[in-house]
C-alpha cells in the first residue's frame, strides 16, 4: 500500500514541481487507469500485459487533453482557480466512471489470481511483491530519465524557471504537456498494479488521492525521494496503527500525523526551502 | 433615470421576492430547499471571510459546520438543553475549533494550507462517524427537537424559512459591517501582502486566528440551525465533499464581497436540484460547470455586475446605463 501511496504521490509532485499547481484528480486518474485495463482485459479479453500497457497509454493521451482543458488556459490565474479546477474534474470522472462502469464494484484479477508465495512462515501475495518491484523500478527510470537524458533536463528546467527554460530556447508549453502526460501514465500504473487489490470501483480514488497528496507532504512538498518516503512511511503507518491503535481510526492517521509534521516542522522530512522575498 | 432610483427599485422588489419566496415554490419540498440555502447562505459568508477577505484557503468548512450541528443536536437530545442556549454554545464551539485550526495554520500556506484543512476536515468527519458511545456513530442522530420561540414551535417549513431568513440578513449585514471596519481593512491587507500588513502594524496572528474564528462561528451557527430545523444528522453530511462545495459557492459567487457567497450559496443549491431530471449525470454535469465557471468567470457571478466589469462597459457602449449620466438625468 505504501509503494502505491508513493507512485500516486509521485505523479502529484511531478505536476506540482512542474507548474506548481496541486492535481486533486490524480486519485480519479488512478481510477481510470484501473477501469481502462480493466474493460480491455474483460471486455475485449486482451492478454492482460498489453492491456495494462494500452491503459497507460490511454491515461498519457488523456492526460494531455486534461491539461490542454483544465490546466492550460489557467495557467496565468492563480493557484487556487486551478486546483478548485481540477476538483471540478475529479468530480466530474468520478461521477462519469460510475454511469459508465456502473456503481458495482469490479474485481479484476492480477497476473497471479489468488495465489500465495510462502516465505518461510509468511504467506506474501505476489501482487505486492510486484508492486513495489515496479514502484522501485519507476522511481529508478525517472531519477535517470530526469538527470541524464536531454529531455528530462529540459522538463526540470521548465519546472525550475518557466521563464529562463523559454529564453533557453525550450518550449515550455511542451514540457508542460509532458509532464502532465508522464503524470497521468503514472497514475495508470499505479490503478492497474492496485485493481488486484481493492475492487476497481469509481470511488477507489477519492481517498487514495487525498492521502498521496498527504503523504507528499509527510515526505516534503516537491521533493520526489520525500514523496515516495512520505508514502511508504504512510503505508506502514496505517498497516501499524490499525493493529496497535484503533483500527476504524485507519483513514484517520494519515490526516493526524500530516497536521503534526505541519505543526513542527512545516517543510515535511525532506522538504523544499521555503522563503519569502519582501 | 437615476442609478439611485434603479437601486432602490431593484431593491425593493429583491425584498419582495425573497420574502415571497415561499409561496413561489410549487411545494413544501423546495420550501425546504430553500431553507436549507439559506444555511448554506450562512456557511459561505463564514467562509468568505477566510478566504474572501483574508486570502486562505480553507476545505475545513463542513467540519466546522459539523462540530457545530453535533454540539447542538447532542446537547439538545442527551442533555435536553434548549435550543435558545445550545445555538451559542455551537457557535462558541465551533469558533473554538477555529482557533485550533487557526494556530497550527499561522505558519502555512498554499497547498499545506489546503492539506491541513482538509485534514482537519476528514478528521472531524471520523470522529462523529467512528467514535460512537458520544456522537452515536454513523448512524446519526435522531429526533432532535425542532425551535420554539416564546413557548411557540415553528411548525412548517414556511415558519421556519422566516426564521432562518432572520438569521441570514443578520450574517450578511454583520458581514458587511465588518468588512468596513478596521478588522475588515486588515483581513484585506493580509490578503494582499503579509509582509506588508505585518510591517504597517497588523497584528498577524491575531487577524488570521480571528478570521478563522469568525468564519468558523458561523458554520457552527449555521450547523445548529441545521440540526434544529432537519430534527436528524449524519456524519456523511459533513465530508469533504460538503466543503469543497461550500469553497466553490464562495467562488462560483464572487470571493470577497458580501454578495458573491450569497449568489453562490443560491446557485449551488438549486442548479443541482434543477439538474436532478438528469439523473446520475447531474453530477458530472456539476464537475463540468466548475471547470467552465474557473475557465470563463474565475471571478465570480457578481464580478460579472461590478461597475468596472466587460458587461457594464458593454452596457455603457450601448447607452443603456453608465456611471456618468446616472447622476445626470
Amino acid at each position: 500500500m505504501g509503494a502505491i501511496y508513493a507512485l500516486v504521490a509521485l505523479g502529484i509532485v511531478v505536476i506540482a514541481n512542474a507548474v506548481n499547481v496541486v492535481n486533486f484528480a490524480q486519485g480519479e486518474n488512478v481510477m481510470l487507469g484501473a477501469y481502462v485495463a480493466a474493460t480491455l482485459t474483460l471486455t475485449l479479453h486482451l492478454p492482460l500485459l498489453s492491456s495494462y500497457l494500452i491503459a497507460i497509454i490511454i491515461l498519457g493521451l488523456y492526460g494531455y487533453v486534461f491539461q490542454r482543458v483544465a490546466y492550460f488556459p489557467l495557467r496565468k490565474k492563480p493557484f487556487i482557480t486551478v486546483v478548485v479546477s481540477t476538483i471540478g474534474v475529479s468530480l466530474f470522472l468520478k461521477n462519469i466512471a460510475r454511469i459508465i462502469w456502473g456503481p458495482q464494484p469490479i474485481y479484476f484479477s492480477g497476473l497471479f489470481g489468488e495465489h500465495t508465495i510462502q516465505v518461510a512462515n509468511i504467506f506474501v501475495d505476489p501482487q505486492n511483491l510486484l508492486i513495489i518491484g515496479v514502484t522501485t523500478c519507476l522511481v529508478i527510470f525517472q531519477y535517470y530519465f530526469f538527470a541524464k537524458t536531454p529531455l528530462g533536463r529540459q522538463m526540470q528546467a521548465t519546472a525550475q524557471d518557466q521563464e529562463a527554460a523559454s529564453l533557453m530556447g525550450i518550449k515550455v508549453s511542451r514540457m508542460i504537456a509532458l509532464t502532465f502526460i508522464y503524470s497521468s501514465m503514472l497514475a495508470a500504473a499505479a490503478g492497474v498494479l492496485l485493481a488486484p487489490i481493492f475492487f476497481v470501483s469509481a470511488d477507489m480514488g477519492g481517498s487514495l488521492g487525498l492521502k498521496a497528496f498527504a503523504a507528499s507532504i509527510i515526505g516534503g512538498f516537491g521533493s520526489v525521494p520525500g514523496a515516495i518516503i512520505g508514502g511508504l512511511f504512510l503505508g506502514v503507518l496505517e498497516i501499524f496503527g490499525a493493529a496497535y491503535i484503533s483500527s476504524v481510526y485507519k483513514d484517520v492517521f494519515a490526516f493526524v500525523i500530516l497536521i503534526l509534521i505541519l505543526v513542527f516542522m512545516p517543510r515535511g522530512l525532506f522538504g523544499e526551502k521555503i522563503s519569502t522575498k519582501v | 433615470m437615476n442609478k439611485k432610483y434603479l437601486r432602490a427599485i431593484i431593491g425593493v422588489l429583491l425584498a419582495v421576492v425573497v420574502l415571497a419566496v415561499p409561496s413561489l415554490m410549487p411545494d413544501n419540498y423546495y420550501v425546504g430547499l430553500a431553507n436549507l440555502t439559506l444555511i448554506y447562505i450562512i456557511v459561505a459568508i463564514g467562509l468568505n471571510f477566510i478566504y474572501g477577505y483574508t486570502g486562505y484557503i480553507s476545505f475545513a468548512q463542513a467540519g466546522f459546520f459539523g462540530v457545530g450541528a453535533y454540539t447542538s443536536a447532542l446537547l439538545a437530545v442527551d442533555l435536553h438543553v434548549n435550543f435558545w442556549a445550545a445555538l451559542p454554545l455551537s457557535g462558541i464551539s465551533a469558533a473554538i475549533f477555529g482557533v485550533m485550526l487557526g494556530l497550527p495554520a499561522l505558519k502555512l500556506s498554499g497547498h499545506y494550507l489546503a492539506m491541513a484543512t482538509i485534514g482537519f476536515g476528514i478528521i472531524v468527519q471520523m470522529v462523529l462517524q467512528n467514535w460512537t458511545p458520544v456522537t452515536h456513530g454513523a448512524s446519526g442522530i435522531g429526533s432532535i427537537p425542532g425551535v420554539s420561540i416564546g413557548g411557540m414551535e415553528l411548525a412548517s417549513q414556511t415558519q421556519y424559512y422566516y426564521f432562518l431568513l432572520v438569521f441570514a440578513i443578520l450574517a450578511a449585514v454583520l458581514s458587511w459591517c465588518i468588512e468596513h471596519s478596521s478588522m475588515g481593512r486588515s483581513f484585506k491587507a493580509v490578503r494582499e501582502d503579509e509582509i506588508a500588513a505585518s510591517t504597517s502594524g497588523i497584528n498577524l496572528t491575531f487577524t488570521k486566528v480571528f478570521s478563522f474564528a469568525l468564519s468558523a462561528l458561523y458554520a457552527g451557527i449555521a450547523g445548529s440551525l441545521y440540526a434544529h430545523m432537519s430534527s436528524y444528522i449524519s456524519p456523511d453530511t459533513f465530508s469533504f465533499d460538503q466543503s469543497i462545495i461550500f469553497f466553490t459557492m464562495v467562488l462560483v459567487g464572487g470571493a470577497g464581497t458580501v454578495l458573491g457567497p450569497i449568489v453562490g450559496a443560491v446557485l449551488l443549491t438549486f442548479i443541482p436540484e434543477l439538474l436532478r431530471f438528469m439523473q446520475e449525470y447531474y453530477m458530472a454535469l456539476f464537475g463540468i460547470a466548475i471547470v467552465l465557471v474557473m475557465l470563463f468567470i474565475p471571478q465570480g457571478i457578481v464580478s460579472f455586475f461590478s461597475a468596472d466589469s466587460k458587461l457594464s462597459a458593454w452596457l455603457a457602449n450601448h447607452g443603456l446605463h453608465s456611471k456618468e449620466r446616472g447622476g445626470n438625468t
